[in-house]
């Protein structure tokens, strides 16, 4: 390895990479800022730029909206109460209500610095245990990607609100809209209903800009112009992060930069797994649960710490196995292999100076993504003070020309608009919109590896607990199960407690 | 003060930056104009890729057309989305393969809402010859030693890409052919990548793939790779002298990547964005990069050529479709 | 004119007013199961006809939708069961109180949304869209300053050419 670094700095530390690496965070940040406009659909529009660059260049410019995409998502949420990218849901929990207080600085600020430190963790972790990491990740099976999946819907718990009941009512849905589209399994169709349109299945993004940037749109009808404009009396902002808050910060950040680093590894899960594993593993671990959904700190940086450290984790099974672990690093995968490079092992001792060269950028791109981002905070905080009038329609345009982008036609901005009505009446109904999100992220993952397990095992369930990975998650799932039951319990007993309290009053 | 000065002009600077090189990758010279080539299988999928490359290679040998690529997966249901959207000279082209056209057109006609009639043929991209590869431990090297094992009446796990891709026909004509068609099981993976790694982790026996797919499992050792469905034994790249099935009398095919435009649209476009193709497809420097790092080969086709690929594929889809499909 | 939309602000003004008083209560939790409850038997009855199966599946392409609808109707069950004891055992219901007035609003709203989607979808030139998207707000905010009307317009205008030209965004 260290006979690499000294040649891989040399290829690294030019002015044309530094300045890709730069356009690539802006372009990043400013994209994923956008609600619609997620980091896959800029790496794609931004690709051509990359074609008549050499490996590196190339490389650092997709690298830079990669990661900055993972940052920029966080900015919508906490600002106008809509994640800009799927991964940036969890931050609108926290982001948006500490936003509300008046501390719009303070959130975009404490996304910046867990953004930053979930990145520059991944990018040590694919530096220095990158081989030998891949090879526990090739070793995941099927089996194991379901269980990976049933995790996470006991995440549905955490975010259902007062009720357990109607949260999984609002997953089922969730995870019954992911089955639109061509069965995975078998190619049949299935719930299209004889729209050609739908036969793709319903884009993630999409649905998004409904389930939570229209619908905040419809909101708008709650209030009064008076009541929507910001109180400026609140706007004590200086973007001071107090020294408590960064000692509540450092345990989530540094526990979901290694669950974010640990969901990277295994292709086919991504930022939105593991921004919502973390953010409900620090909610159960932190000594302020209550606090969680009214604007934690804690929160906030669980969040984004996860959700940019499976940038690099990401580029582990990619460059060590030439497996791409999501779509966006897939189009990466092209942009190497167009410059002659196969990835896998045997390129770090063929071409070992670019892939370190690679490896190393990953870090520069997380330092710029902190600097840009410092001076970009200033600007990103002044969206909150712009009249409601010229704000709404505003978003209104970004959602669906980030809606058309998608698949350039209209009928995603009709789905998205279906969407914000159906998010209307499910906040009537008072039924969550955050378990649909994770049954729409988890859905097709779910059912395809469970349908696959069995007919590789012939329709025997044991399956699901042969291997030492799948016991270690069945142990983590019980471990969530009984976080949740003891939650409940502690809630119940407080509730009791108010009461008695009240009575004796 | 400073500070939001500062902030503003590094936004502007930034913005005119973003503006302009987006402006030189999509457009071009004023003259130029833009096609669209939609791959309808996933970006990291060896069409997409190539399909990338030949656009990066566009404006070398065309003032007057520029090529982006576009991946966007799924398969019958982007091409079908790309007809309802497209008409005659639009500046879209689409790929469709023998998967399409020989294959799903059999298996599931309600599909497909478009026929052959829908499109004007450009040219083939590449063409690629799969590899049947094995679980390391199981020892197959040959043909021979596969007939060997078939022979003891086991069942038969292949991984392929899709439930019926090109690969599911290519495992259940040979294994069919073999006579063990009932112990055949097909495990459907979501991309070839997928499936070549489903056999280096031992969930299935066999898998069936694109040899760029396998090559780093085999050069770590998991897998083996048994044979090509080509006619005779691969010439060239690290798996030299993989056996054909053809010279075992066993049906196959290449997997082909045809590049379509609207039908209807004007012979003398079709004419020059042939030529297009062609030139790029001659370029020595896409030729040594097909064939050293995508492990393919260039093979530019006439419209007789492509009818015969895909009566071929016909005949052997209508003569094992019950395995593949029940 | 400025007296004409005095009069219009001063009637819309009285209807909220009236609206305003207008409240409508739900038990939310025994519609919520009901509701569900019947959309879910739904999805079950077009199972069939919207999910085509091969003999050879092993789990079939029906089984994790129909126990997606399984389990919703086990919760719709449940939320219905608590409300019925609730009412056997007189205790309060979950009732939800809907102002007609935000309803009415959230149905402009919607309306504003919806012709700016037939406007882009009919014209197929977004920015025709979206100018009228920024109008149909700013007269929804009863907006009587110039200023923001020609800010809004300029900034849809620039969104449409970045999309359109920078982006390559056909629309």
């Amino acid at each position: 390895m260290l006979q690499y670094i000294l040649p891989a700095t040399g290829l690294l530390f030019t002015l044309e990479n530094i300045l890709w690496i730069n356009i690539g965070v802006f372009v990043g940040s400013v994209f994923a800022a956008i609600p619609g406009l997620s980091v896959i659909l800029c790496v794609i529009l931004f690709l051509p730029v990359t074609y008549t660059m050499t490996a590196i260049p190339g490389m650092m410019f997709l690298l830079g909206i990669y990661c900055a995409g993972g940052y920029g998502g966080s900015v919508s949420a906490i600002l106008i109460n809509t994640p800009g990218t799927p991964h940036a849901a969890a931050t609108m929990l926290d982001g948006h209500p500490l936003s509300r207080q008046g501390r719009t600085k303070a959130a975009l600020k404490i996304a910046l610095y867990a953004s930053t430190f979930g990145g520059i963790f991944s990018a040590l972790m694919l530096l220095f245990l990158g081989p030998q990491v891949a090879k526990v990740a090739a070793q995941l099976g099927t089996a194991e990607y379901f269980m990976v999946c049933v995790f996470g819907l006991t995440i549905i718990a955490g975010v259902s609100g007062k009720s357990i009941i109607r949260g999984l009512v609002s997953a089922c849905l969730g995870l019954l809209i992911s089955c639109i589209g061509t069965d995975p399994m078998t190619s049949y169709d299935r719930f299209t209903f004889g729209i050609p349109r739908l036969y793709l299945g319903l884009d993630l993004a999409v649905c998004l800009i409904g389930l939570f940037a229209l619908v905040e749109i419809l909101a708008k009808a709650e209030k009064s112009l008076g009541e929507l404009h910001l109180d400026t009396t609140k706007i004590k902002d200086d973007g001071k992060i107090t020294r408590q808050e960064y000692k509540r910060m450092a345990r989530p950040v540094l526990m979901s930069s290694i669950i974010g680093v640990l969901v990277g590894i295994i292709p086919g899960t991504g930022a939105s797994e593991a921004s919502w594993f973390s953010y409900n593993t620090a909610k159960n671990l932190s000594k302020h649960p209550e606090e969680f959904g009214n604007g934690s700190v804690e929160g906030i940086a669980a969040a984004e710490s996860a959700n940019n450290a499976v940038t690099g984790a990401t580029l582990i099974p990619l460059l060590t196995l030439g497996i791409p672990g999501d779509g966006t690093v897939a189009i990466m995968l092209s942009a190497l292999m167009i410059n002659g490079l196969n990835p896998g092992l045997s390129l770090f001792t063929t071409d070992g100076d670019i892939m370190y060269a690679i490896m190393l950028g990953l870090i520069l791109v997380n330092l710029f993504m902190f600097i840009q981002g410092k001076f970009l905070t200033t600007l990103f905080a002044k969206v909150v003070s712009i009249p409601q009038e010229i704000l709404t329609p505003i978003i209104v345009i970004f959602c669906f020309a980030g809606a058309y982008s998608v698949n350039e036609n209209y009928f995603d901005v009709a789905v998205a608009l279906v969407f914000g009505a159906l998010a209307w009446i499910l906040r009537k109904l008072e039924l969550p919109p955050v378990p649909i999100l994770l049954g729409l992220v988890l859905g097709r993952m779910t059912e395809t590896n469970f349908r696959r397990a069995l007919l590789i095992s012939n329709g025997d369930p044991s399956i699901f607990l042969q291997s030492i990975y799948c016991k270690i998650f069945l142990a983590l799932i019980i471990i969530a199960v009984a976080a949740i039951i003891r939650g409940k319990l502690k809630e119940q007993k407080a509730a009791k407690a108010a009461a008695v309290q009240k009575e004796s009053n | 003060m400073k500070k939001r000065l500062l902030s503003l002009s590094l936004a502007m600077i930034m913005t005119v930056v973003l503006l302009a090189s987006c402006g030189d990758s999509g457009s071009g010279s004023g003259k130029s104009a833009s096609w669209k080539v939609t791959c309808p299988w996933a970006p990291s999928g060896v069409a997409a890729m190539v399909s990338q490359k030949a656009a990066a290679k566009s404006t070398q040998y065309s003032d007057t057309i520029t090529l982006v690529a576009e991946a966007i997966a799924g398969d019958a249901a982007t091409v079908n989305t790309w007809v309802m959207d497209t008409e005659a000279n639009d500046p879209e082209l689409v790929f469709v393969g023998e998967g399409l056209l020989s294959i799903t057109s059999i298996i599931d006609p309600s599909k497909l809402q478009f026929s052959e009639d829908d499109f004007v043929f450009v040219e083939n991209l590449y063409s690629s010859i799969f590899v049947l590869s094995a679980e390391a431990s199981l020892n197959i090297k040959t043909i021979a030693d596969l007939e060997a094992y078939v022979a003891q009446g086991q069942e038969i796990s292949v991984a392929v890409n899709g439930a019926v891709g090109s690969e599911a026909f290519l495992a259940a004509s040979l294994f069919g052919k073999m006579g063990a068609g009932d112990n055949l099981k097909l495990v459907a993976y979501q991309s070839a990548a997928e499936a070549a790694q489903a056999v280096a982790k031992g969930e299935t026996q066999f898998a069936v793939s694109h040899q760029s797919q396998i090559q780093e499992t085999y050069q770590q050792g998991s897998v083996s790779v048994v044979c090509a469905f080509d006619e005779k034994a691969i010439e060239n790249g690290p798996f030299a002298g993989v056996e054909g099935v053809g010279q075992y009398g066993y049906p196959y095919f290449r997997n082909r990547c045809f590049i379509m435009a609207r039908a209807g649209t004007d012979e003398e476009t079709v004419a020059e964005l042939k030529e297009l193709y062609d030139n790029i497809l001659a370029d020595e420097e896409v030729v040594t990069w097909l064939q050293d790092t995508m492990l393919l080969e260039v093979d530019t086709m006439s419209q007789e050529d492509v009818d015969a690929h895909l009566e071929n594929v016909k005949n052997i889809v209508n003569e094992y479709k019950d395995i593949v499909a029940g | 004119m400025k007296h004409w939309v005095s009069q219009f602000n001063a009637r819309m003004d009285r209807w909220g007013e009236r609206l305003s008083q207008k409240e409508l209560r739900i038990p939310v939790d025994l519609t919520v199961g009901i509701l569900f409850f019947l959309f879910a038997l739904a999805i079950l009855l077009v199972m069939p006809q919207q999910v085509a199966i091969s003999e050879k599946d092993a789990v079939n392409g029906r089984a994790f939708p129909t126990l997606l609808m399984v389990v919703m109707m086990i919760c719709c069950v449940m939320l219905v069961g608590k409300e019925l004891y609730k009412i056997v055992t007189k205790q309060p219901l979950n009732w939800k109180t809907i102002n007609l007035q935000t309803e009415l609003k959230a149905l402009v709203i919607l309306a504003i949304l919806v012709v700016t989607y037939l406007l882009c979808r009919f014209t197929d030139l977004f920015v025709v869209g979206a100018v009228f998207c920024c109008l149909g707000f700013l007269v929804y905010f009863r907006c009587k300053k110039p200023s923001y009307y020609v800010i809004t317009i300029t900034i849809a205008v620039v969104i449409w050419a970045a999309f359109r030209f920078a982006l390559h965004v056909e629309f």
